[in-house]
Order: structure tokens, then C-alpha cells, then sequence
């Protein structure tokens, strides 16, 4: 355990990663229990639509906004304002303001999107992770024509457009897997998602852990494992995988990052999941159109909000968790000094 | 010199080969999407009978062999042919489709133009902005305006090519007027209301600006570590023992060397360019490669298959050259790395924008 213990010790003394990991914990924390606790306080849910948080020319109300609980209008008045709510509506609390034109919580939308939005870069991670790992030890470790295959296959994968590909398989696949989901935790579409950016993006765990391996299997400590007869899967599970970890934990909090980003990408092409699922991509979509409509400025619309609060969750969280890869990989490696 | 050359041979080839096997790949990919083609040469027939199939994929030239197919495919590509799109434009109801589609290489060559323009211009902004920020920051490591420079730069990183687009366009177009809304105004001229240049350059004004907004926080990042590599340095103290004035030590010794590790970025980001210019080009209208491609593919029409094939062709084949041409660069600038192959470099964070 002393390894671990020397960088849980450099980690500590290092302020800016200590600083990103309470970051992405709170970003944790607020996106897979934020929604529930701010809904059950709130009193109504990301997907309940208040008319009220919508002025005439539907420009949704700003943050810290007081509205009538009212899912339905009273209809216009004769100079084409909303009429007032029927008297004894209790009203309801918008901390973030309304999401657009429809009146949702733009508050627990955001929150609620970044739990979609992390299970989609999480599980995408895990998906390229679960091929990079079978491949990586089978090019590294194996090594003879199984390493030229998979050196070829890489190289001609990272060629490719990759979002091009990316586009062409969600919609090609789309009425196949969107409709795969399990309640609010994980919407429609998550687990497609997931696996298809996980997919296309496998080939860089598989990079990484084939050159780590490369080097790893000329270590003595390999020789003597295998010398004293353990097997080819004995040594790579024992005592190579170790070895792989901090490589894996490096990549993967970047890789989550850069997961996060493609899925506004895919929300932006109209390739991600349903409009009306709260991801990050689709809140700032839903502002700023898709690809194929963008939206134009109109200031009776026009509200900065629907883009401030989505987009500083999403800095927050990529920025964090850049920082915290570069931290654990100066705090993993024996030889930096700081 | 010879190991040079025997270097840029063996990338070449190896280019080569990786553009081959992209084309296999797409056709085999293309091929095994369950389309009706035939739905182009009868738009005006509302259930296909098994004749009209036949007939129709005689006529777009797929009922053939797929082998005779794949290499009549490859041999009309080194001609910098991509042959007939399937679509025939406009046709009146109850009147037959016209006997061909456009010719693609004309369309692509147009598209080919406007992508080169956003990506060379827009790269030209990145290291305009991005070498002298990257240099002032990395000469003072750790300290508040690095810090700041830093931070600055990496909002960049996490808005998107969409947002920033529309953004940037609603400021300098909307509010201010300052530039034409979008649209692409050829270099040749030949368009009503574009003359040359001029109109070329501030049609592209934003699109460069926003280009460069993108990718300003990873070539800061990028000089910035380059530079703080190179400072301490023998070569560095020398200099500065001569009496050499801070900025002539930063331009004359220490720019040319970190500049090696800025090129390499240059070429592992091609794609990842590519990737933004998608959200660019369709953000301010400009009828370039990378939207049209998603465009095509996405099923928002019914899938042309030889056009998505020539797009995804001259993409990749924009990766794979610009790569070749960073790997000649390097071996003209630094001859040893001939012998060793690249230096090595970490992949960006916003790698995944593409």
C-alpha cells in the first residue's frame, strides 16, 4: 500500500487538485442528488411546465423568480396580457429562472442534466474502457499478429472523422436503441449513447494500455511471474492490471471531460437523446438550435441564463477534471518533483 | 538526408495505406446500410414494385458486382472523380427523374475551398493570439497573470463551436454591424456583391475569430509548457549571459525551439478542426465540407450514398495529408527526428469535440 499512501500524500500538499476534486465531487453530488432533494423542496419537477415563468412574447423569467404554481394560463386578457392567476394559487420559487417559452425549472433542469449528462461521459468512458482494455492487452501484452491487427485498426480509426461516424451510426440506430432506458435514472437514450461514444472513442484507452504494456512486459517482476508458472491471464490480472491503473485513472478523468463536450456535439447535431430529456447539450440546444436551425438573436426572447448556468456547470466539470488527470498524474509518477 | 527521405517515404506510404483502408471501410459501411436507392430515380412513385427497384438500381450503376464496383470506385478516385450524386434535383409530379444526378467533383471542389479558407485562415489567428499569450505566460510560471491567462483561455475549451458561433455572430453582426452575417464570398470573386479579397476576408472575419477563440486555451496551454521547459535550459543562460535582451532571447533561442512542439500539436488537431468547423460552417452559413457532410449523413434527407462517400473521402484524406505535411515540415526542421520518428505529445482535452 505504500505507493498509494506516497500519493494520496502528494495529492494533499497539491492545492489546485485537491481544490478540482471537491469540484467534481460537489458537481457529483448536485447532478445524482441535487434534482430529487430540489424538486421534493421546490415543490414540482424538472419536467412541470408554469406558463406563468413565460412572459407574452416567451421570455422566460430570470433567476430568483417567484411564479404562480400554475401548470395551465387563465387565458389572456383583453389588451393580450396573461390574465392573473385564480385567486389562492400558491406560487413556487424558480432559483435559476424558467428554461424557455414552455416555463420549466431551469434550476432543477440543470441539475437533472448533469446527472444524464455524466452517466452518458461515465458510462462512455467505462464502454471504451471494457474495449480498450481486451484489445490493449491483447496488442501489448499477447503482442505478435493480434498487436498488427490492433495497431492497424487504431491507426485507421483515428484517421476517420470520428463525428461523422458517430452521427451516421445514432441515426442510423436510432429506433433500434434509443428506447432502452430505466425511469428518471437513466432516460431513454443514455445507454445508447453512451455505448456509441464509447465506441467510437475505445481506440485511445487501447493506445494508451498497449504501449504501457509494451513497456511493462520486459519488467523482471513479469519474468519471475511467469517463471514461477503463473499463466498468461494470472500475470495480467495480478500483476500487470496494478501497474495499468494509474494509466487508466489519468485517462479516464479526461476522457469523461471530453465525453461531456461530444454529447453537447451530438445534442447539437439533433443526434443525442430526446429534446425533452434534461442533458447539458440539450439545455443549451434547445437556446441555441440544432445544426440544422441555428437560432438567430431576437431580444423579446432572449435571456442569457439558459446558456450561463448550463455552461458553468459544464466549465466547472471539464476544467476540474482536467485538472484533477494532470494532478494525479504528477502526484502517480515517482519522479516528478514539486 | 537519405534517411529523410526513406522517413517521408515510409509515412507516405503509410498514408496511403490508411486512406485505402478508410475507402474499404466506408463502402463495406455504406453498403450494408439498408437504403432504397431506387426511391431517387421514382420519386413520383409511391410504392416501388420489384421492377422499379431493378430497373432503378440499373440505372444508378449498383446492380452490378461490388467488386467491379469498389475498383471502378478506386481507380475513378485518383482521377479526382467521385462520379453522379443520386439525387436529380427538382422533379414535377407525375414526370420521370432526370436520367442523372450532378456531377459531385464540382460540388466537393466548392465546398473543399470554403473549408480550407476557415481552416488555414482560422489557424493563422490561433498562433497569431496564441504564441505571444502562451509566451508571456509561460515566462512567469505559477504567478497570478499566468494563472489568469490560463483560466481566460480555457472558457474556450468548455463553450461549444455552436454557442460561441452564434454568440460571436449576434455581437459582431447583430449589435455592432460590423460584418456581413455569414455566407461565403468565393476568393475569385464571381458571386454578386463579392469582389475578390476583400469580401472573401471579412466574410471570414468571425468564423477565423470564433476558429481561433476555440483553440486559443490549447495552443496557450500548449507554448505555455513548451515555454517553461525551454527556460531553464543551458542554451537559454548562455544567451542571456551574452547580454541578449529578455525579448530577443524569447524570439531568437527560445521561440524556435519550443516551436517543434506547437507543430506536432498543429497535426494532431487536424481532425479535431475539422470536427469544430462542422458547427462553424453551419453557424454562419458558410457552404462548407464538414456541415455538409453531417448534413447528408444525419437523415434529415434520404442518404446519397456516393456523396457521403466522397465527403468522408476528402475529410479523411485532409487528416491524413495534413499530417504528412507536418511530418515533412519536422524532417526538414529537425533531421534527427527522422531517425526516432515524432517526439511524442498528449492529445488535447477538447479531442472530443469532433
Amino acid at each position: 500500500m505504500a505507493p498509494w499512501r506516497l500519493t494520496m500524500a502528494r495529492l494533499r500538499r497539491d492545492r489546485w487538485t485537491m481544490g478540482s476534486l471537491i469540484l467534481v465531487a460537489t458537481v457529483l453530488l448536485l447532478s445524482f442528488a441535487g434534482g430529487p432533494i430540489a424538486s421534493r423542496i421546490l415543490g414540482h419537477n424538472g419536467y412541470d411546465q408554469l406558463p406563468y415563468a413565460a412572459s407574452i412574447t416567451q421570455k422566460p423569467v430570470g433567476p430568483l423568480s417567484v411564479v404562480p404554481a400554475l401548470n395551465y394560463s387563465a387565458g389572456l386578457t383583453a389588451s393580450g396580457e396573461l390574465a392573473p392567476p385564480p385567486k389562492g394559487t400558491p406560487n413556487t420559487f424558480l432559483v435559476f429562472g424558467a428554461d424557455g417559452p414552455v416555463g420549466r425549472d431551469e434550476f432543477i433542469r440543470v441539475l437533472d442534466g448533469g446527472k444524464t449528462s455524466l452517466e452518458i461521459a461515465i458510462g462512455g468512458a467505462l464502454t471504451a474502457l471494457l474495449i480498450g482494455f481486451p484489445l490493449g492487452s491483447l496488442g501489448g501484452y499477447i503482442g505478435g499478429i493480434g498487436d498488427a491487427i490492433v495497431s492497424r485498426i487504431t491507426d485507421t480509426i483515428m484517421a476517420f472523422p470520428l463525428m461523422l461516424f458517430l452521427v451516421f451510426a445514432s441515426v442510423q440506430l436510432d429506433s433500434h436503441i434509443r428506447g432502452i432506458g430505466i425511469s428518471w435514472w437513466l432516460p431513454d437514450g443514455v445507454i445508447a449513447e453512451a455505448l456509441l461514444i464509447g465506441l467510437f472513442t475505445s481506440f485511445y484507452p487501447t493506445r494508451l494500455i498497449r504501449a504501457q504494456l509494451l513497456q511493462l512486459r520486459e519488467a523482471e517482476f513479469v519474468e519471475a511471474a511467469e517463471m514461477v508458472g503463473a499463466s498468461r491471464w494470472r500475470t495480467l490480472r495480478s500483476h500487470l492490471l496494478p501497474h495499468l491503473v494509474p494509466t487508466i485513472l489519468v485517462w479516464a478523468a479526461v476522457a469523461v471531460a471530453t465525453n461531456i463536450l461530444l454529447e453537447i456535439g451530438l445534442s447539437f447535431i439533433g443526434a443525442g437523446v430526446q429534446v425533452s430529456t434534461a442533458t447539458w447539450g440539450s439545455l443549451l440546444s434547445t437556446t441555441w438550435g440544432t445544426l440544422f436551425q441555428p437560432q438567430t438573436y431576437n431580444s423579446e426572447q432572449f435571456t442569457p441564463w439558459q446558456t450561463v448556468f448550463p455552461t458553468a456547470f459544464v466549465l466547472v466539470a471539464v476544467v476540474s477534471l482536467n485538472q484533477l488527470s494532470e494532478g494525479l498524474r504528477q502526484a502517480l509518477d515517482p519522479f516528478t518533483r514539486r | 538526408m537519405s534517411n529523410t527521405i526513406r522517413f517521408l517515404v515510409r509515412r507516405a506510404v503509410a498514408g496511403a495505406l490508411t486512406i485505402l483502408a478508410i475507402v474499404t471501410v466506408t463502402f463495406v459501411i455504406f453498403w450494408a446500410t439498408p437504403t432504397q436507392p431506387a426511391t431517387f430515380v421514382y420519386p413520383n412513385v409511391p410504392h416501388l414494385t420489384a421492377w422499379h427497384i431493378q430497373h432503378g438500381d440499373h440505372i444508378l450503376g449498383i446492380d452490378r458486382p461490388k467488386r467491379d464496383q469498389y475498383l471502378d470506385y478506386v481507380t475513378h478516385l485518383f482521377r479526382w472523380d467521385f462520379g453522379y450524386t443520386w439525387a436529380r434535383g427538382f422533379t414535377l409530379p407525375g414526370q420521370p427523374a432526370a436520367k442523372q444526378g450532378f456531377p459531385i467533383t464540382a460540388q466537393l471542389d466548392a465546398q473543399l475551398r470554403v473549408t480550407l479558407s476557415l481552416l488555414l485562415g482560422g489557424a493563422a489567428v490561433v498562433l497569431l493570439l496564441s504564441v505571444p499569450l502562451g509566451a508571456f505566460a509561460g515566462s512567469r510560471i505559477g504567478s497570478l497573470s499566468d494563472r489568469t491567462v490560463s483560466l481566460v483561455a480555457l472558457i474556450g475549451v468548455c463553450s461549444h463551436p455552436m454557442v460561441l458561433s452564434v454568440l460571436v455572430r449576434s455581437l459582431f453582426h447583430g449589435r455592432l454591424h460590423w460584418t456581413p452575417p455569414g455566407g461565403y464570398c468565393p476568393l475569385a470573386g464571381g458571386q454578386p456583391g463579392c469582389s475578390g479579397l476583400s469580401d472573401w476576408a471579412t466574410h471570414l472575419a468571425l468564423p477565423w475569430l470564433t476558429f481561433a477563440l476555440l483553440f486559443l486555451a490549447l495552443y496557450v496551454r500548449m507554448v505555455r509548457v513548451s515555454i517553461a521547459e525551454t527556460l531553464p535550459q543551458d542554451f537559454v543562460r548562455t544567451a542571456r549571459a551574452k547580454g541578449a535582451s529578455s525579448f530577443r532571447v524569447m524570439t531568437h533561442h527560445i521561440l524556435p525551439n519550443a516551436g517543434l512542439r506547437i507543430l506536432t500539436m498543429i497535426g494532431m488537431e487536424i481532425g479535431t478542426a475539422l470536427g469544430v468547423c462542422i458547427y462553424v460552417e453551419a453557424a454562419f452559413a458558410l457552404p462548407g465540407l464538414a456541415s455538409r457532410a453531417v448534413f447528408a449523413m444525419s437523415g434529415s434527407t434520404q442518404l446519397d450514398l456516393p456523396v457521403i462517400m466522397a465527403l468522408v473521402f476528402v475529410i479523411s484524406t485532409i487528416v491524413v495529408v495534413g499530417n504528412f505535411a507536418v511530418d515533412t515540415l519536422y524532417a526538414v526542421l529537425d533531421p534527427r527526428l527522422a531517425l526516432g520518428g515524432r517526439p511524442r505529445s498528449e492529445k488535447s482535452a477538447a479531442g472530443g469535440v469532433i
